[in-house]
């Protein structure tokens, strides 16, 4: 297999094992959360994680890869907080943005820019980019409006 | 709430919900015949979204115990699935009679937005049609920067 194709393949396995690691956290989010607002949106957030990894794994497979990535610690522990129910919203909240990239950028920028010679994978992951902006956007507008009604 | 109002919530929900399932489905069929590896890949992402979208509307419905019933007229759906499942119909074409239906990104999420107000009491509902419209704002975004690179 070229080099190239191996190195899209473990790019998006890593991709796949972060969104399902996000989409399943979300879940839990949305069982315990009980502001119905932000259940909405999450409810949507959650969703689109899932087909993302869905999608990126269908993509991996298709290239001849096998899906086999396990999220990063740092992630891992980012998801327990997420799906804790013992854990605000507001704290759940601050603790995600503040891993974010700032509201207005494309959180996936940087991996599609490494993704080279392969047109179909790459407007797959920028399309599921303009969904991660904003899904980024939504939950900084929440994040403010939770703090303007705590203040 | 106005047994009126609800109503008019509850069949817009059924109907985006089913707007949303055929567009899914006739993004499919265009996947299956589409040579272009780039648009492929951004169909393969806005078929998803779409579907993603009709499942979640059903989901609520479910959940706000209304029977999802409407459907797109089939002579309607028949005609789509042809015309962009047809591989005798250029890609470029099809982009074209996309944009056509939608003359500016708000085209798709004015009708949403403007039906937010409606769910001042149910506030899950809102966010979620929130999040629904800005997709499809970006679908159609993502079609006019494919088209315009044409």
């Amino acid at each position: 297999m070229p080099f190239e194709r191996v190195r899209v393949i473990g790019l998006l396995d890593a991709f796949q094992a972060a969104e399902r690691a996000g989409a399943d956290a979300m879940e839990r989010w949305v069982a315990a959360c009980r502001d119905p607002r932000l259940r909405g949106g999450l409810r949507v957030i959650q969703a689109r994680d899932r087909r993302h990894a869905v999608l990126v794994e269908a993509r991996l497979r298709a290239l001849g890869g096998q899906p086999s990535a396990r999220p990063s610690r740092e992630l891992a522990a980012l998801c327990e907080v997420v799906a804790d129910p013992g854990i605000s919203d507001r704290s759940k909240l601050a603790a995600l943005l503040a891993r974010s990239p700032a509201p207005g950028s494309a959180p996936l920028r940087e991996f599609v820019e490494r993704v080279e010679g392969d047109a179909e994978t790459r407007a797959l992951l920028e399309t599921i980019d303009d969904e991660e902006r904003a899904s980024l956007a939504w939950l900084h507008r929440m994040r403010d409006t939770l703090e303007r009604e705590d203040a | 709430m106005h047994p009126r109002q609800r109503e008019r919530m509850v069949r817009f929900l059924d109907d985006l919900r089913a707007a949303e399932a055929a567009a899914a489905e006739v993004l499919v069929a265009w996947i299956a015949v589409c040579p272009l590896d780039g648009l492929r890949g951004g169909l393969r992402a806005i078929a998803e979204r779409e579907a993603v979208h009709a499942d979640l509307l059903a989901e609520r419905l479910r959940e706000l115990d209304v029977p999802a019933t409407a459907a797109v007229a089939e002579p309607v759906q028949r005609a789509a699935l042809a015309r962009f499942g047809s591989a005798a119909v250029s890609d470029e074409e099809k982009l074209g009679l996309l944009l056509a239906r939608y003359p500016d990104d708000g085209a798709a999420t004015h009708p949403i937005l403007e039906i937010l107000a409606e769910f001042e009491h149910d506030l899950e509902t809102r966010e979620l049609l929130r999040l629904i419209a800005e997709g499809e704002g970006a679908t159609l975004a993502w079609f006019r920067a494919y088209h315009a690179g044409l």
